[in-house]
């Protein structure tokens, strides 16, 4: 317990560290500033401008702006990223009640209820539930951050090469399990990014794999190349064969009475309870996140609810619930990648990039060597929480302003904004093309029903796969039942075929698919 | 699965399908061709147009078949890159395209997707056949690949299979607009940076990009694209400290 708090306070110390700026302008007068609560609020600004904004995803954002990290530091780079995830999951509800048009795909759920609710005249409550909500959950996901984190970094340091292999097979089937659609498709995604992980020089005898002769291929594929091509490139295609301006109807009258009633807030807590356990739960899986989060905790809500009929009528629980799931999702995704090292879904894939960037590889070995990064990020999710409770309710108005931004003018902005970024990344312009190529092939995965969050999961954790399993089969001299032998590997690769077996069964699937079609109608 | 009864009507379907396949089957020696006319202008390095042509057809027509036939005799010769890249990659998928002919495809959606990523993972086993295989017990730099290559090939082959036996979508429609002149603009903005600056490329592709939709009004676009412009020229160099060139060279010179 002690440690619990010896870790925190190191981490608010990071995040509360001064530093004194003395700009030329100022003329030799130095300031005091903290870099990293600059960064957290930047992030979470970032953040919910992303998520309030329909058409442009987390993913593609975080990708974005990695060659924007560069020049910071490492912590304050990594807090900024995170604070743009969890800023979105905010943002997203914004959108979602005010306008009805959810801004990110963790809000869908939230649009059903809370968009009532706003006709309803009381888009204020809905609001500020939703806030409460998240914050709530964030704080609840941060403490667990904190405490899960030490114990699962002792159990990490027992694993040997196996494990870490069959550790990361169960990752990837969990990715297929909680993946929208064909389980079939969704593990050729994973594949497919395997492969694409493998372009290069080979890490153990430097021969060049798949790279055609072409010396921008040799150092393989780069993570954020391909990232901004699937995901942003191709979303922006998408939306524009989508066609005409999104029907747009905002909810006019002026937000009075922000304050939820007593009732409001009986109603709720419970509910805001059980999706931050829910959220948390589902967070920590891998292959989950924040998605699957909400619309699994508003199936929850409509179940055990007295009178499920007031769902979809403007019933404060159905905000309630899926709001706090999507946050607290959000943020417990991280403890895999932090203590493990091992991302578990696409946005923490591009932190696993952002680290690399760094010169930071992510696993056990980063909380022990550079425990002031860990912390220091743990500490500034609350920070940052509280930021965006004080920020968002009095900033609705302008965000709402914002989506009067028509497509027409957004859409070419994000097009450059992202070809210069990452013509910065290497200052390469063939990479520019490569990611355009992507977008294309993303755009190629969409119309054909492949998601392409899978293969991102797959060609981050495909060179680590690879090597885990070369050492282990180099360890054991050739023998595969190592996989089998070893009790811990064996009992990960036997929850994942569980996992697999469990998927294709007919019964499962059709829960699986309710879940999922909830929000289309 | 092969449809006996509504043979007829199904061959007249399937013809775009199977035309699309077969030019799939040929698509890296029809690149590598294109590639190629730029040597005459002296861009880059390979070989002349008439070699790539000669020695693919000579693969695909005469050195394929008679590796094939030779392989079966027990002769373990070494075959060049271009036969190897025939019997890999184009005569699986000649061969599919020849099935597709006698079948009923009930998801268009999900059997050209599963065919396409299928030949994507034969094009990978082709790119890692020259790479070196086990050596003991211990991996060489081409067993992954080889691995991952051999299980998409299976995966692609499961997806094209449900796609003919359960009922899915056909095929989505693609719109042309869109893609085009976002792709247009990337290229432009890839080509352009170097030579033309940060200031000219990035207005210049914002306006290519903007013809992506008919709904662009060009007062507004460029009142904005000048405006994005002159942001990531502060934003960029500036303020993040990323080296780029700001202006056209001939002007800077």
């Amino acid at each position: 317990m002690f440690d619990l708090f010896h870790n925190l306070g190191l981490g608010f110390g990071v995040v509360f560290q001064i530093s004194w700026w003395s700009p030329w302008w100022l003329y030799g007068l130095s300031l005091p500033i903290s870099i990293n609560i600059l960064m957290c609020l930047i992030g979470a600004l970032v953040g919910t401008l992303v998520g309030v904004l329909p058409g442009i995803g987390t993913v593609a954002t975080v990708a974005m702006l990695l060659p924007i990290t560069f020049g910071l530091p490492p912590v304050g780079a990594l807090i900024m990223l995170a604070g743009i995830y969890y800023g979105a999951q905010y943002g997203g509800s914004t959108t979602s009640i005010l306008v009805n048009i959810p801004g990110e795909a963790t809000s869908v759920v939230t649009a059903i209820d809370g968009h009532q609710m706003a006709k309803q005249g009381r888009a204020g409550p809905a609001l500020a539930i939703a806030a409460i909500g998240s914050f709530f959950a964030g704080c609840v996901a941060t403490v667990l951050i904190a405490v899960l984190g030490a114990p699962l970094t002792k159990l990490a340091l027992a694993f040997g090469p196996a494990e870490y292999f069959s550790l990361m097979v169960l990752g990837l089937i969990f990715a297929v399990v909680l993946a929208k659609g064909s389980v079939l498709k969704a593990i050729a995604m994973i594949v497919f990014g395997l492969l694409l992980s493998m372009v290069g020089s080979d890490i153990e005898t430097g021969a060049s794999r798949m790279a055609f002769n072409i010396p921008e291929l040799a150092d393989g594929l780069g993570f954020a190349t391909v990232a901004m091509g699937v995901f942003g490139f191709a979303e922006i295609i998408r939306n524009l064969d989508a066609g005409a301006e999104m029907n747009r109807d905002l909810v006019q009258q002026k937000i009075t009475g922000l304050m939820p009633t007593r009732k409001d807030l009986i109603d709720s807590a419970p509910a805001i309870l059980r999706g931050t356990v829910l959220g948390s739960i589902l967070g920590i899986l891998p292959g989950g996140g924040a998605v699957i989060a909400s619309f699994a905790s508003y199936t929850l809500e409509k179940k055990i609810a007295k009178n499920p009929s007031r769902f979809g009528r403007g019933a404060i629980e159905g905000v309630a619930a899926p709001e706090s799931a999507n946050n607290a999702a959000a943020q417990t995704s991280f403890i895999p990648l932090l203590t493990l090292g091992i991302p578990p879904n696409a946005v923490m894939a591009l932190m696993v990039g952002a680290m690399t960037i760094h010169g930071i590889v992510p696993g056990p070995q980063v909380m022990q060597k550079q425990p002031e990064l860990v912390w220091g990020m743990i500490a500034s999710m609350w920070i940052g929480n509280l930021m965006l409770i004080i920020i968002n309710l009095p900033l609705v108005g302008i965000w709402v302003r914002l989506l009067r931004v028509p497509y027409r003018l957004m859409f070419p902005s994000i097009v450059i904004f992202c070809a210069i970024g990452i013509y910065s990344v290497n200052n390469a312009p063939v990479d520019v093309i490569l990611a355009g190529v992507f977008g294309l092939v993303g755009y190629w995965l969409i119309k054909h029903d492949f998601e392409p969050a899978p293969l991102l999961l797959g060609m981050v954790l495909g060179p680590l796969m690879e090597e885990n399993l070369r050492r282990a089969l180099l360890i054991s001299r050739g023998d595969w039942s190592v996989f089998l032998t070893r009790p811990l590997s064996a009992v990960l690769l036997a929850i994942a075929a569980f996992l697999l077996v469990l998927t294709v069964l007919p019964a499962l699937r059709a829960k699986r698919d309710e879940v999922f079609t909830e929000s289309e109608n | 699965m092969a449809d006996t009864m509504g043979h007829s009507a199904t061959t007249t379907r399937n013809t775009s399908v199977v035309i699309g396949f077969c030019l799939l089957a040929v698509a890296p020696q029809i690149f590598e061709f294109i590639w190629s006319i730029g040597t005459i202008f002296g861009w880059g390095a390979g070989r002349g147009p008439a070699t790539v042509v000669i020695s693919h057809a000579t693969a695909l027509l005469a050195g394929a078949p008679g590796a094939l036939i030779g392989a079966i005799g027990g002769d373990t010769k070494k075959a060049s890159s271009e036969v190897l890249l025939a019997l890999i990659y184009s005569y699986p998928l000649f061969a599919v395209a020849i099935l597709t002919i006698f079948m009923t495809i009930r998801s268009a959606q999900d059997y050209v997707g599963g065919i396409a990523l299928m030949a994507l993972a034969l094009f990978a086993l082709w790119a890692s056949s020259d790479l070196q295989g086990m050596r003991g017990f211990s991996f060489g730099a081409g067993t992954a690949p080889r691995m991952f290559g051999g299980l998409l090939v299976a995966l692609g082959a499961g997806i094209a299979l449900t796609g003919l036996l359960t009922d899915g979508p056909a095929m989505a429609h693609y719109a042309w607009r869109g893609p085009l002149f976002v792709m247009v603009s990337i290229v432009f903005f890839a080509l352009a940076i170097r030579p033309l600056g940060v200031v000219v490329t990035a207005f210049a592709s914002f306006l290519i990009a903007a013809m992506g939709t008919h709904e662009t009004r060009w007062v507004e676009a460029i009142i904005v694209g000048a405006c994005l412009t002159l942001g990531c020229a502060l934003l960029f160099p500036y303020v993040l400290g990323l080296p780029m060139p700001m202006f056209p060279r001939f002007l800077v010179q």
